[in-house]
Protein backbone atom coordinates (compact mmCIF):
# COMPACT_ATOMS: atom_id res chain seq x y z
CA UNK A 1 0.00 0.00 0.00
CA UNK A 2 1.34 3.38 -0.89
CA UNK A 3 0.92 5.66 2.08
CA UNK A 4 2.71 8.52 0.38
CA UNK A 5 -0.17 9.38 -1.93
CA UNK A 6 -1.94 12.52 -0.74
CA UNK A 7 -4.74 11.67 1.67
CA UNK A 8 -3.94 7.94 1.63
CA UNK A 9 -2.50 7.76 5.14
CA UNK A 10 -5.49 9.66 6.54
CA UNK A 11 -7.92 7.37 4.72
CA UNK A 12 -6.16 4.33 6.21
CA UNK A 13 -6.16 5.79 9.73
CA UNK A 14 -9.87 6.54 9.48
CA UNK A 15 -10.80 3.13 8.15
CA UNK A 16 -8.60 1.46 10.77
CA UNK A 17 -10.44 3.25 13.59
CA UNK A 18 -13.81 2.58 11.95
CA UNK A 19 -12.97 -1.10 11.46
CA UNK A 20 -13.43 -1.31 7.69
CA UNK A 21 -9.73 -1.91 7.06
CA UNK A 22 -9.58 -5.69 6.85
CA UNK A 23 -7.38 -8.73 6.39
CA UNK A 24 -4.01 -8.23 4.74
CA UNK A 25 -4.52 -4.48 4.44
CA UNK A 26 -5.03 -4.19 8.21
CA UNK A 27 -1.94 -6.34 8.89
CA UNK A 28 0.18 -4.15 6.60
CA UNK A 29 -1.13 -1.06 8.32
CA UNK A 30 -0.39 -2.49 11.77
CA UNK A 31 3.15 -3.34 10.70
CA UNK A 32 3.66 0.20 9.41
CA UNK A 33 2.26 1.42 12.72
CA UNK A 34 4.99 -0.41 14.60
CA UNK A 35 7.78 0.51 12.22
CA UNK A 36 7.03 4.01 11.00
CA UNK A 37 6.65 6.75 13.62
CA UNK A 38 4.74 9.04 11.22
CA UNK A 39 2.01 6.40 10.87
CA UNK A 40 1.71 6.07 14.66
CA UNK A 41 1.69 9.85 14.92
CA UNK A 42 -1.06 10.29 12.35
CA UNK A 43 -3.19 7.53 13.89
CA UNK A 44 -2.65 9.18 17.28
CA UNK A 45 -4.05 12.40 15.80
CA UNK A 46 -7.13 10.57 14.51
CA UNK A 47 -7.60 8.84 17.85
CA UNK A 48 -7.40 12.16 19.65
CA UNK A 49 -10.26 13.47 17.49
CA UNK A 50 -12.51 10.48 18.18
CA UNK A 51 -12.18 9.23 21.72
CA UNK A 52 -14.97 6.71 22.27
CA UNK A 53 -16.70 6.77 25.59
CA UNK A 54 -19.00 3.83 25.73
CA UNK A 55 -22.37 4.16 27.33
CA UNK A 56 -22.76 2.18 30.58
CA UNK A 57 -25.97 0.87 28.97
CA UNK A 58 -24.06 -1.52 26.71
CA UNK A 59 -22.22 -3.33 29.53
CA UNK A 60 -22.87 -7.07 29.83
CA UNK A 61 -21.53 -8.99 32.83
CA UNK A 62 -19.27 -11.77 31.47
CA UNK A 63 -19.56 -15.31 32.78
CA UNK A 64 -17.02 -15.96 35.59
CA UNK A 65 -15.62 -18.83 33.52
CA UNK A 66 -13.97 -16.37 31.12
CA UNK A 67 -11.77 -14.91 33.84
CA UNK A 68 -10.95 -18.33 35.30
CA UNK A 69 -9.80 -19.55 31.87
CA UNK A 70 -7.73 -16.41 31.24
CA UNK A 71 -6.13 -16.64 34.66
CA UNK A 72 -5.11 -20.24 34.00
CA UNK A 73 -4.04 -19.86 30.37
CA UNK A 74 -1.78 -16.85 30.77
CA UNK A 75 -0.32 -18.19 34.03
CA UNK A 76 -1.24 -15.19 36.14
CA UNK A 77 -0.28 -16.96 39.37
CA UNK A 78 3.38 -16.23 38.60
CA UNK A 79 2.70 -12.48 38.77
CA UNK A 80 0.69 -12.35 41.96
CA UNK A 81 2.03 -10.69 45.09
CA UNK A 82 2.92 -13.46 47.57
CA UNK A 83 0.33 -13.68 50.31
CA UNK A 84 2.74 -12.64 53.06
CA UNK A 85 3.61 -9.37 51.30
CA UNK A 86 0.04 -8.27 50.69
CA UNK A 87 -0.80 -5.35 52.95
CA UNK A 88 -4.40 -6.51 53.18
CA UNK A 89 -3.34 -9.84 54.57
CA UNK A 90 -1.64 -8.30 57.57
CA UNK A 91 -4.38 -5.75 58.05
CA UNK A 92 -6.96 -8.49 57.89
CA UNK A 93 -5.13 -10.57 60.40
CA UNK A 94 -7.01 -9.58 63.51
CA UNK A 95 -5.25 -9.24 66.82
CA UNK A 96 -7.50 -11.91 68.29
CA UNK A 97 -6.57 -14.41 65.61
CA UNK A 98 -2.89 -13.65 66.09
CA UNK A 99 -3.09 -14.16 69.84
CA UNK A 100 -4.99 -17.40 69.40
CA UNK A 101 -2.41 -18.64 66.92
CA UNK A 102 0.54 -17.59 69.07
CA UNK A 103 -0.95 -19.34 72.11
CA UNK A 104 -1.70 -22.42 70.09
CA UNK A 105 1.68 -22.94 68.51
CA UNK A 106 3.84 -21.45 71.27
CA UNK A 107 5.63 -18.14 71.24
CA UNK A 108 9.09 -19.59 70.74
CA UNK A 109 8.22 -21.21 67.44
CA UNK A 110 6.60 -18.14 65.93
CA UNK A 111 8.78 -16.38 63.40
CA UNK A 112 7.37 -13.62 61.21
CA UNK A 113 7.61 -14.05 57.45
CA UNK A 114 10.50 -12.14 55.87
CA UNK A 115 9.63 -8.60 54.83
CA UNK A 116 10.94 -6.91 51.66
CA UNK A 117 14.11 -5.10 52.76
CA UNK A 118 13.91 -1.29 52.88
CA UNK A 119 15.34 0.54 49.88
CA UNK A 120 17.97 3.26 50.39
CA UNK A 121 17.77 6.60 48.58
CA UNK A 122 21.09 6.98 46.74
CA UNK A 123 20.59 9.80 44.24
CA UNK A 124 18.24 12.48 43.04
CA UNK A 125 18.31 13.12 39.30
CA UNK A 126 17.10 16.50 38.10
CA UNK A 127 15.59 17.03 34.64
CA UNK A 128 17.57 19.42 32.44
CA UNK A 129 14.76 21.17 30.60
CA UNK A 130 12.10 21.38 33.29
CA UNK A 131 13.62 20.65 36.69
CA UNK A 132 11.53 17.49 37.27
CA UNK A 133 12.95 15.03 39.81
CA UNK A 134 13.57 11.31 39.75
CA UNK A 135 14.72 9.64 42.95
CA UNK A 136 16.85 6.49 42.75
CA UNK A 137 16.63 3.89 45.55
CA UNK A 138 18.90 0.90 45.89
CA UNK A 139 18.23 -2.31 47.80
CA UNK A 140 20.73 -3.05 50.63
CA UNK A 141 22.24 -5.92 48.60
CA UNK A 142 22.85 -3.51 45.68
CA UNK A 143 20.97 -5.72 43.23
CA UNK A 144 17.67 -3.91 42.79
CA UNK A 145 17.21 -0.31 41.73
CA UNK A 146 13.97 1.65 41.92
CA UNK A 147 13.21 4.96 40.23
CA UNK A 148 10.43 7.26 41.40
CA UNK A 149 9.54 10.24 39.22
CA UNK A 150 8.03 13.37 40.76
CA UNK A 151 5.61 13.42 37.83
CA UNK A 152 4.97 10.66 35.23
CA UNK A 153 7.76 10.54 32.64
CA UNK A 154 6.95 8.09 29.86
CA UNK A 155 8.73 7.42 26.59
CA UNK A 156 6.88 7.89 23.30
CA UNK A 157 6.09 4.91 21.06
CA UNK A 158 9.36 5.13 19.15
CA UNK A 159 11.58 5.93 22.13
CA UNK A 160 13.04 4.41 25.24
CA UNK A 161 14.83 5.94 28.16
CA UNK A 162 18.24 4.54 28.98
CA UNK A 163 19.79 4.83 32.41
CA UNK A 164 23.58 5.17 32.50
CA UNK A 165 26.15 4.90 35.25
CA UNK A 166 29.04 7.36 34.97
CA UNK A 167 31.76 5.85 37.17
CA UNK A 168 33.37 8.04 39.87
CA UNK A 169 36.81 7.14 38.56
CA UNK A 170 35.93 8.36 35.06
CA UNK A 171 35.62 6.33 31.89
CA UNK A 172 32.75 5.56 29.58
CA UNK A 173 29.14 5.58 30.76
CA UNK A 174 27.78 2.09 31.37
CA UNK A 175 24.23 1.16 30.44
CA UNK A 176 22.19 0.07 33.47
CA UNK A 177 18.67 -0.27 32.09
CA UNK A 178 16.39 0.52 29.16
CA UNK A 179 13.06 1.85 30.37
CA UNK A 180 9.67 2.92 29.07
CA UNK A 181 8.90 4.93 32.18
CA UNK A 182 10.97 6.63 34.85
CA UNK A 183 8.86 4.95 37.50
CA UNK A 184 10.45 1.55 37.48
CA UNK A 185 11.97 -1.25 39.52
CA UNK A 186 14.56 -3.54 37.98
CA UNK A 187 17.61 -5.67 38.65
CA UNK A 188 21.03 -4.03 38.41
CA UNK A 189 23.14 -5.92 35.80
CA UNK A 190 25.46 -8.28 37.69
CA UNK A 191 28.61 -6.55 36.36
CA UNK A 192 27.40 -3.23 37.77
CA UNK A 193 26.47 -4.46 41.26
CA UNK A 194 28.67 -2.61 43.75
CA UNK A 195 29.52 0.19 41.32
CA UNK A 196 26.60 2.39 42.33
CA UNK A 197 28.49 4.24 45.06
CA UNK A 198 29.35 7.77 46.18
CA UNK A 199 30.84 10.01 43.51
CA UNK A 200 29.43 8.07 40.56
CA UNK A 201 26.59 9.67 38.60
CA UNK A 202 23.35 8.42 37.13
CA UNK A 203 22.08 9.91 33.88
CA UNK A 204 19.12 9.30 31.60
CA UNK A 205 19.20 9.71 27.81
CA UNK A 206 16.46 9.43 25.20
CA UNK A 207 17.22 6.59 22.80
CA UNK A 208 15.44 4.77 19.98
CA UNK A 209 12.89 2.20 21.20
CA UNK A 210 14.76 -0.70 22.78
CA UNK A 211 17.74 1.43 23.83
CA UNK A 212 20.94 2.62 22.21
CA UNK A 213 21.93 0.18 19.44
CA UNK A 214 25.67 0.48 20.11
CA UNK A 215 25.91 0.52 23.90
CA UNK A 216 26.90 4.18 23.72
CA UNK A 217 24.47 6.98 24.49
CA UNK A 218 23.20 8.54 21.26
CA UNK A 219 20.37 10.79 22.42
CA UNK A 220 20.21 13.89 24.59
CA UNK A 221 20.82 13.62 28.34
CA UNK A 222 17.57 14.64 30.00
CA UNK A 223 18.49 13.99 33.62
CA UNK A 224 21.54 13.62 35.75
CA UNK A 225 22.29 13.24 39.45
CA UNK A 226 25.20 12.27 41.68
CA UNK A 227 25.12 9.25 43.93
CA UNK A 228 25.57 10.52 47.48
CA UNK A 229 25.65 7.31 49.53
CA UNK B 1 -16.63 3.52 34.69
CA UNK B 2 -13.08 4.00 35.86
CA UNK B 3 -11.26 7.17 34.93
CA UNK B 4 -8.47 7.23 32.37
CA UNK B 5 -5.76 7.82 34.94
CA UNK B 6 -6.62 4.66 36.83
CA UNK B 7 -6.80 2.58 33.64
CA UNK B 8 -3.42 3.94 32.52
CA UNK B 9 -1.84 3.02 35.84
CA UNK B 10 -3.33 -0.47 35.69
CA UNK B 11 -2.08 -1.03 32.13
CA UNK B 12 1.43 0.17 33.02
CA UNK B 13 1.47 -2.06 36.08
CA UNK B 14 0.28 -4.99 33.95
CA UNK B 15 3.10 -4.28 31.50
CA UNK B 16 5.71 -4.11 34.31
CA UNK B 17 5.45 -7.91 34.84
CA UNK B 18 6.37 -7.71 38.48
CA UNK B 19 4.67 -8.64 41.70
CA UNK B 20 1.26 -7.05 41.57
CA UNK B 21 0.91 -7.26 37.77
CA UNK B 22 -1.69 -9.99 38.15
CA UNK B 23 -3.75 -7.92 40.57
CA UNK B 24 -3.56 -4.89 38.26
CA UNK B 25 -4.67 -6.98 35.28
CA UNK B 26 -7.51 -8.53 37.26
CA UNK B 27 -8.76 -5.09 38.29
CA UNK B 28 -8.48 -3.88 34.69
CA UNK B 29 -10.60 -6.85 33.63
CA UNK B 30 -13.22 -6.20 36.32
CA UNK B 31 -13.50 -2.55 35.30
CA UNK B 32 -13.51 -2.95 31.53
CA UNK B 33 -14.68 -6.45 30.61
CA UNK B 34 -18.45 -5.71 30.85
CA UNK B 35 -18.20 -2.72 28.49
CA UNK B 36 -15.89 -4.52 26.08
CA UNK B 37 -18.20 -7.54 26.08
CA UNK B 38 -21.01 -5.17 25.08
CA UNK B 39 -18.83 -3.81 22.26
CA UNK B 40 -18.05 -7.35 21.04
CA UNK B 41 -21.67 -8.50 21.32
CA UNK B 42 -22.81 -5.75 18.92
CA UNK B 43 -20.33 -6.97 16.33
CA UNK B 44 -20.58 -10.77 16.59
CA UNK B 45 -24.25 -10.84 17.72
CA UNK B 46 -23.95 -14.11 19.64
CA UNK B 47 -23.15 -14.27 23.33
CA UNK B 48 -20.84 -17.30 23.16
CA UNK B 49 -18.84 -15.75 20.32
CA UNK B 50 -18.68 -12.43 22.16
CA UNK B 51 -17.26 -14.16 25.26
CA UNK B 52 -14.69 -15.92 23.09
CA UNK B 53 -13.71 -12.51 21.68
CA UNK B 54 -13.48 -11.07 25.19
CA UNK B 55 -11.20 -13.90 26.28
CA UNK B 56 -8.92 -13.55 23.23
CA UNK B 57 -8.97 -9.76 23.51
CA UNK B 58 -7.85 -9.76 27.14
CA UNK B 59 -5.18 -12.38 26.43
CA UNK B 60 -3.88 -9.98 23.74
CA UNK B 61 -4.10 -7.02 26.15
CA UNK B 62 -1.98 -8.97 28.66
CA UNK B 63 0.57 -9.91 25.99
CA UNK B 64 0.88 -6.49 24.41
CA UNK B 65 0.41 -4.21 27.43
CA UNK B 66 4.06 -3.14 27.07
CA UNK B 67 3.25 -1.55 23.70
CA UNK B 68 0.62 0.73 25.25
CA UNK B 69 1.90 4.28 25.21
CA UNK B 70 0.03 6.52 27.65
CA UNK B 71 0.99 9.62 25.67
CA UNK B 72 -0.20 8.29 22.34
CA UNK B 73 -3.40 6.54 23.31
CA UNK B 74 -6.43 6.66 25.59
CA UNK B 75 -6.49 3.40 27.54
CA UNK B 76 -10.10 2.48 26.81
CA UNK B 77 -9.71 3.32 23.11
CA UNK B 78 -6.54 1.20 22.97
CA UNK B 79 -8.23 -1.82 24.54
CA UNK B 80 -11.39 -1.35 22.48
CA UNK B 81 -9.31 -1.41 19.28
CA UNK B 82 -7.88 -4.80 20.25
CA UNK B 83 -11.30 -6.23 21.14
CA UNK B 84 -13.04 -4.72 18.10
CA UNK B 85 -10.42 -6.04 15.68
CA UNK B 86 -10.73 -9.50 17.19
CA UNK B 87 -14.54 -9.28 17.02
CA UNK B 88 -14.37 -8.19 13.39
CA UNK B 89 -12.19 -11.20 12.53
CA UNK B 90 -14.62 -13.56 14.28
CA UNK B 91 -17.56 -11.85 12.59
CA UNK B 92 -15.96 -12.47 9.20
CA UNK B 93 -15.04 -16.08 9.88
CA UNK B 94 -18.50 -16.95 11.28
CA UNK B 95 -20.41 -15.17 8.54
CA UNK B 96 -22.29 -13.08 11.07
CA UNK B 97 -23.36 -10.73 8.25
CA UNK B 98 -25.89 -13.35 7.16
CA UNK B 99 -27.42 -13.33 10.63
CA UNK B 100 -27.53 -9.53 10.48
CA UNK B 101 -29.56 -9.60 7.30
CA UNK B 102 -32.46 -10.98 9.34
CA UNK B 103 -32.30 -8.00 11.64
CA UNK B 104 -33.85 -5.34 9.47
CA UNK B 105 -34.18 -3.02 12.43
CA UNK B 106 -30.41 -2.53 12.62
CA UNK B 107 -30.36 0.55 10.45
CA UNK B 108 -33.69 2.12 11.20
CA UNK B 109 -32.24 4.83 13.37
CA UNK B 110 -28.48 5.41 13.18
CA UNK B 111 -28.58 8.37 15.56
CA UNK B 112 -30.44 6.38 18.19
CA UNK B 113 -28.03 3.45 17.73
CA UNK B 114 -25.05 5.67 18.31
CA UNK B 115 -26.62 7.24 21.36
CA UNK B 116 -27.12 3.80 22.83
CA UNK B 117 -23.52 2.81 22.10
CA UNK B 118 -21.71 5.96 23.15
CA UNK B 119 -22.13 8.22 26.11
CA UNK B 120 -22.01 11.85 25.01
CA UNK B 121 -22.85 13.39 28.34
CA UNK B 122 -20.04 15.06 30.27
CA UNK B 123 -18.36 12.72 32.74
CA UNK B 124 -17.57 13.84 36.25
CA UNK B 125 -13.87 13.13 35.73
CA UNK B 126 -13.57 14.99 32.47
CA UNK B 127 -12.09 18.34 31.66
CA UNK B 128 -13.64 20.95 29.43
CA UNK B 129 -11.60 19.78 26.42
CA UNK B 130 -12.91 16.26 26.38
CA UNK B 131 -16.46 17.35 26.92
CA UNK B 132 -16.30 19.78 24.04
CA UNK B 133 -14.61 17.31 21.74
CA UNK B 134 -17.35 14.69 22.33
CA UNK B 135 -19.94 17.34 21.51
CA UNK B 136 -18.09 18.32 18.32
CA UNK B 137 -18.06 14.71 17.11
CA UNK B 138 -21.79 14.46 17.85
CA UNK B 139 -22.57 17.70 15.98
CA UNK B 140 -20.29 16.87 13.06
CA UNK B 141 -21.91 13.45 12.64
CA UNK B 142 -25.28 15.18 12.49
CA UNK B 143 -23.99 17.41 9.70
CA UNK B 144 -22.98 14.48 7.47
CA UNK B 145 -25.22 13.37 4.65
CA UNK B 146 -27.68 10.72 5.84
CA UNK B 147 -26.11 7.90 3.79
CA UNK B 148 -22.60 8.70 4.95
CA UNK B 149 -23.68 8.84 8.58
CA UNK B 150 -25.57 5.57 8.33
CA UNK B 151 -22.60 3.79 6.74
CA UNK B 152 -20.20 5.03 9.44
CA UNK B 153 -22.52 4.14 12.30
CA UNK B 154 -23.23 0.63 10.99
CA UNK B 155 -19.54 -0.02 10.38
CA UNK B 156 -18.55 1.31 13.80
CA UNK B 157 -21.26 -0.26 15.91
CA UNK B 158 -21.65 -3.61 14.16
CA UNK B 159 -18.20 -3.99 12.61
CA UNK B 160 -19.67 -4.22 9.12
CA UNK B 161 -17.25 -4.49 6.21
CA UNK B 162 -17.74 -2.63 2.94
CA UNK B 163 -19.28 -5.83 1.56
CA UNK B 164 -21.66 -6.19 4.53
CA UNK B 165 -22.70 -2.57 4.12
CA UNK B 166 -23.35 -2.99 0.39
CA UNK B 167 -25.50 -6.05 1.04
CA UNK B 168 -27.30 -4.55 3.99
CA UNK B 169 -28.03 -1.22 2.34
CA UNK B 170 -28.62 -2.83 -1.06
CA UNK B 171 -26.22 -0.52 -2.85
CA UNK B 172 -23.20 -1.20 -5.12
CA UNK B 173 -19.91 -1.81 -3.33
CA UNK B 174 -18.29 1.25 -4.94
CA UNK B 175 -21.08 3.47 -3.64
CA UNK B 176 -20.77 2.40 -0.01
CA UNK B 177 -16.97 2.59 -0.20
CA UNK B 178 -17.19 6.20 -1.26
CA UNK B 179 -19.79 6.95 1.44
CA UNK B 180 -17.38 5.59 4.05
CA UNK B 181 -14.40 7.42 2.59
CA UNK B 182 -16.17 10.75 2.20
CA UNK B 183 -17.96 10.38 5.54
CA UNK B 184 -14.66 9.87 7.38
CA UNK B 185 -12.99 12.76 5.57
CA UNK B 186 -15.90 15.14 6.17
CA UNK B 187 -16.17 14.11 9.80
CA UNK B 188 -12.47 14.66 10.39
CA UNK B 189 -12.43 18.05 8.64
CA UNK B 190 -15.45 19.16 10.64
CA UNK B 191 -13.99 18.11 14.03
CA UNK B 192 -10.63 19.68 13.18
CA UNK B 193 -12.36 22.91 12.20
CA UNK B 194 -14.26 22.93 15.50
CA UNK B 195 -10.97 22.43 17.35
CA UNK B 196 -9.18 25.12 15.37
CA UNK B 197 -12.07 27.54 15.68
CA UNK B 198 -12.49 26.95 19.41
CA UNK B 199 -11.19 29.76 21.59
Amino acid sequence: MNMNLPGRLDALCGEYILGTLRGAARKRFERALREEPRVALQLGHWQSLFVPRYSPMIAIEPSPKIWQRLDREIGLAAWRTPWYRRAGFWRGWSAAATIALVLAIGVQTFKPAPQAPAMVAIAEMVGKPDGSHVAAHLSPDGRTLELHASRPVLAGPAQSYELWLIPAEGGAAISVAVLGSLDARFNVPTAQVGKLHKGAKLAVTVEPAGGSPHGVATGPVIMVGEINV
Amino acid sequence: MADDQELKKLLLRTAARDEGSAEAFERLYKLCAPTLLGVAQRIVRRRELAEEVLHDGFAAIWRSAATFSPFAAQPMAWMATIVRNRAIDVRTSHDVARVDSYHDTLDDDPDGALDRLLDWSPGADEGEDKRRSAQWVRNCLAELKGAERQALVLAYEHGMSHGDLAQHLRKPLGTVKSWVRRGLENLRTCVETCMGAAP
